[in-house]
């Protein structure tokens, strides 16, 4: 999303700005202070003042050092820009939800660059409109709309090239295709002409006719299925090349640009989007050559054989279009509106079904009958309207379809009659005429299939040209971890709007378990995510063994990471696969110690086929304390150098917990841990803990240090209390002390 | 540590907090002073309490839209100070405040004249006239975006988030119930 704007030059005068002055964030607002629609309005922030300029005019000006805690907020449908200057929460800009989201970066980038740092925020959002054209983009980087019509053929052709042996045999097969029906219209007019004109044909005459006929004939049928044929092994060999390199390109991407996107997006780009690719290429590319081959062909022969009746058809092509696309504007107005009601028909039916009980309770059964007959109504009559036209319009367009038929065959006829053409040419004229309209109405819809098929590309090339952000560095270190792990200075952002963890130091050593607690959204997971690299860090560094991560390969790094997570993932597979998932390799003794390490050995024997027992979706259900059980001999199996719990035993139960709790013991021992836990109990064993409050260390030291200290720490756990019996107080605070002997 | 203090001490809490909420705290001229901010928001001293920024919630926007104001604190727990049953009983100065702040805090235009609207490819762009001036806004047409409450209000949304209010369908002229009709 676009943060700096161009001004034009007289506002840019009007700034006055001074020497070495930059203009960091420009961006635009629309709504004055009393709610009205304003144009030509910014905020400029340079790196030294923030200056509001409003319809033109400068109105505010203020020194970047006075402008405290800016922020954005959006309450009602509508946002606004704040700040506390000289003690006093001062309204800057107000903006519809358009510059919403900029606004969001704007503020982070003010609170920075008054705070003395020069880091530039950035945004990755996409525009929701077009800025050039002002069409809505399709969630992509670039307008599929502005870069015309040449753009997209070019990426059409790229995505095309390596296959341009099949679209020449498609090529030659459509041209082949008309010509033969161009041969038998021809062949028609011989017979009458030669043969049942003359009435001077003999039996054989009739006997060589029927054998052509039945070559020509012969000859279409297996042109059509071999075209047939090769449109759809080229069709799929494309989009199955896309879908490929599409979901290698996803998974090379980072997890940010993963967790950006929507749920589904993803999905249906590589699912739906490819498809799309393929359906246009069977439908419509191959549709739309022969269509052109076959109205050309007939063209140029109507031409050849008769200009003056070819141009008689020819007039009468306008008035087909005309027709046909006051046809469609209007049946697609009919249409939408019958779907919007049915989609309102739904959404009732949906709601009255799956609120039933309330219906019921409350006796509301005739209310609803009511509303629905209403809603049903509507739908109804909308749905006639549209079946209505169509019984109406459509044999009137048939009917003029073939009035230019008529005519030709009327002034033809008059030429047959005056022994200006042969009745065979008059017939073989006809049908060439008919095929010239026939196109026609296949052209009509070829904008909408146009405009979808620009999207789908513009959404394909959108992903494949996207760059991951964390890559290998260019020699990567091959390293066998020890388990030394230090922080430097380390800050982070998902957004670089929004920063996580801030000014992060800390030193663990190999072997050591740190205990990490803070609030939800405090920037625990994050802090592991970073170790597990799944993003950069944005300031500072992260050292494994002295090495900064950046450098270490990152297949060797995550070989040696263990994770065991809160919410266990098992694919949709055997119990087998899923312990090896890491390391294919494993002999089946390795499997089974660390499934006994994991106390996972003796309930995956109950299962009803063991090891082989299919879990996942589809499956066999496993509780939870099983999953996770699963998920620990997954991570014991490939004797990780660092392992990684974040909230393993939240969602258990208390027996299962103990179980959990007893495997992880094993596995924790002797390796670099960092453990998550929202229950403070469960970190009995960590050597150290550290407080995340307010993106940042806050607390650090062992249990009863930090019970001592009387801080934050000490307020969680008395927090907990409240939640849990009070009376389980002393309880709680003797099982959250580190096992000291 | 004395667990049954702690637990006596929280219990009242939380007492304490259900009571606040459940009151009814009537605001007017007579217990209330509003005050513009020298930063553009709006402070109250009720019952001899300062509140430096209030944020002004209408109960009812639709269909009640001078009436039952609640005034909150503008923090993250926005804890109401009290509701004004009935705007216009305010004095002329109150009430402009007032109404400045439901301004400052909502925006939805209330489209005054359908210019134009162009529907291409499965999004419709609207060209209208509003109370808050001229606009043009993109809604997508098949997403839901489009909401119908009641027979004659309609509220549109365009790809932003903004919203937009048709009061009343039958003050429009008929050409632009035409130009919108495949939307409703």
């Amino acid at each position: 999303m676009k943060l700096n704007f161009k001004l034009e030059k007289d506002i840019i005068d009007k700034l006055k700005l001074k020497d070495k002055e930059n203009i960091i964030y420009c961006v635009p607002f629309d709504l004055s202070t009393d709610g009205r629609l304003i144009k030509n309005s910014y905020t400029v922030v340079t790196n030294d003042r923030v200056i509001i300029v409003t319809e033109g005019a400068v109105t505010n000006d203020i020194p970047l050092s006075k402008c405290e805690d800016a922020k954005s907020e959006a309450p009602v449908d509508c946002g606004m820009l704040i700040s506390t200057i000289d003690g006093e929460i001062t309204l800057l800009a107000r903006f519809s939800m358009k510059h919403h989201i900029r606004y969001g970066y704007v503020a982070k980038g003010i609170r920075l660059l008054h705070d003395g740092k020069d880091y530039v925020v950035r945004s990755r959002e996409r525009e929701t409109i077009c800025e050039k054209c002002g069409m809505v983009m399709p969630k992509t980087k670039q307008c599929p709309y502005c870069g015309g019509k040449s753009q997209m053929l070019y990426k059409m052709g790229r995505l095309l090239s390596p296959y341009k042996g099949w679209v020449f045999l498609i090529l030659f097969l459509t041209v082949l295709s008309s010509l033969l029906s161009m041969a038998s219209a021809y062949v028609l007019r011989l017979f009458m002409d030669d043969v049942l004109i003359p009435k001077s044909g003999t039996i054989s005459d009739a006997v060589k006719f029927f054998m052509i006929f039945i070559v020509i004939g012969v000859t279409v049928m297996a042109v059509s299925q071999m075209t047939v044929i090769s449109s759809t092994l080229f069709s799929s060999k494309i989009s199955n090349g896309l879908r490929i390199q599409v979901f290698n390109k996803i998974q090379q991407l980072s997890i940010s640009y993963i967790n950006k996107s929507r749920p589904g997006q993803l999905l249906n780009r590589v699912l739906w989007d490819t498809r799309e690719i393929q359906r246009f290429i069977d439908d419509t590319l191959c549709g739309l050559l022969s269509s052109t081959m076959n109205f050309l062909f007939a063209f140029i022969f109507l031409l050849v054989l008769n200009w003056k009746l070819a141009l008689l058809a020819l007039i009468f092509l306008p008035v087909i279009v005309v027709i046909l696309r006051l046809r469609k504007k209007r049946s697609r107005r009919l249409w939408r509106k019958s779907q919007i009601k049915s989609d309102l028909l739904y959404t009732r039916l949906q709601d009255v079904i799956s609120g039933i009980r309330v219906v019921k309770s409350y006796g509301k059964e005739k209310y609803e009958e009511k509303q629905f007959r209403y809603i049903n109504e509507q739908h109804a009559k909308a749905t006639i309207r549209f079946e209505v036209f169509w019984a109406i319009v459509v044999p009137p367009t048939a009917f003029l379809f073939s009035l230019g038929g008529y005519l030709i065959t009327y002034f033809g006829g008059m030429d047959v009659l005056n022994n200006i053409i042969t009745p065979g040419e008059l017939v073989q004229i006809t049908t060439y005429c008919s095929m010239l309209t026939a196109p026609l109405v296949w052209f009509s819809n070829l904008p909408q299939r146009l405009n979808r098929l620009t999207i789908t590309i513009e959404r394909i090339y959108d992903v494949l040209e996207e760059e991951p952000e964390v890559i290998n560095a260019q020699l990567p270190q091959k390293l066998e971890i020890s388990g030394d792990v230090s922080f430097k200075n380390v800050s982070f952002g998902y957004d670089s709007y929004e920063q996580v963890i801030t000014d992060i130091n800390l030193d663990v050593k190999k072997g050591e378990m740190i205990g990490i607690v803070g609030k939800s959204g405090a920037g625990k997971s994050t802090l592991i995510n970073l170790i597990m690299r799944m993003y950069d860090v944005d300031e500072g560094s992260i050292t494994i063994d002295g090495v900064d991560i950046r450098d270490i390969d990152m297949h060797t790094l995550h070989s040696q990471i263990g994770v065991v997570l809160q919410e266990t993932f098992l694919f949709s597979d055997t119990v087998i696969n899923n312990i090896r998932y890491a390391r294919p390799d494993a002999s089946f003794n390795e499997i089974i110690m660390a499934a006994k390490m994991a106390n996972a050995h003796d309930f995956i024997c109950k299962l009803p086929d063991g090891y082989n027992t299919y879990v996942g979706e589809k499956g066999y259900s496993l509780s939870g304390g099983e999953r996770q059980r699963i998920a620990i001999a997954r991570a014991i199996l490939i004797n990780p150098a660092i392992l990684i719990l974040d909230e393993a035993t939240s969602s258990l139960d208390t027996e299962s917990e103990y179980q959990v709790q007893e495997a992880l013991g094993r596995l924790t021992k002797g390796r670099t841990t960092f453990a998550i836990a929202h229950r403070l109990s469960t970190l009995r064993n960590a050597d150290r803990l550290i407080v995340i409050n307010d993106h940042t260390i806050a607390e650090c030291g062992t249990h009863n240090e930090l019970l001592e200290k009387k801080g934050i720490y000490y307020g969680l756990v008395t927090a907990q209390l409240e939640i849990n019996d009070i009376s389980s107080f002393e309880e709680v605070l003797d099982e959250a002390q580190p096992n000291v002997n | 540590m004395n667990n049954k203090n702690l637990q006596n001490d929280i219990i009242i809490q939380q007492q304490k907090m259900t009571d606040d909420a459940l009151e009814m705290r009537f605001i007017d001229n007579s217990n209330a002073v509003f005050k513009k901010t020298k930063g553009g928001f709006l402070s109250v001293e009720f019952n001899g309490a300062y509140y430096g920024r209030v944020c002004v919630c209408q109960t009812f926007p639709f269909t009640q839209p001078g009436k039952f104001i609640s005034l909150r604190e503008n923090d993250e727990k926005g804890r109401e100070i009290g509701i004004i049953e009935d705007m216009s009983k305010l004095d002329e100065a109150s009430r402009a405040l007032i109404e400045e702040q439901i301004k400052l805090r909502c925006f939805m235009p209330v489209i005054t004249k359908i210019v134009n609207v162009k529907d291409k490819y499965g999004f419709a762009y609207f060209d209208v006239l509003t109370d808050r001036g001229e606009c043009r806004f993109t809604a997508h047409i098949f997403s839901g975006d489009i909401i119908n409450l009641g027979d004659k209000r309609i509220i549109m949304k365009d790809v932003d988030g903004n919203r937009f209010e048709i009061p009343d369908l039958s003050k429009l002229s008929s050409s632009e119930r035409k130009m919108i009709e495949v939307f409703i």
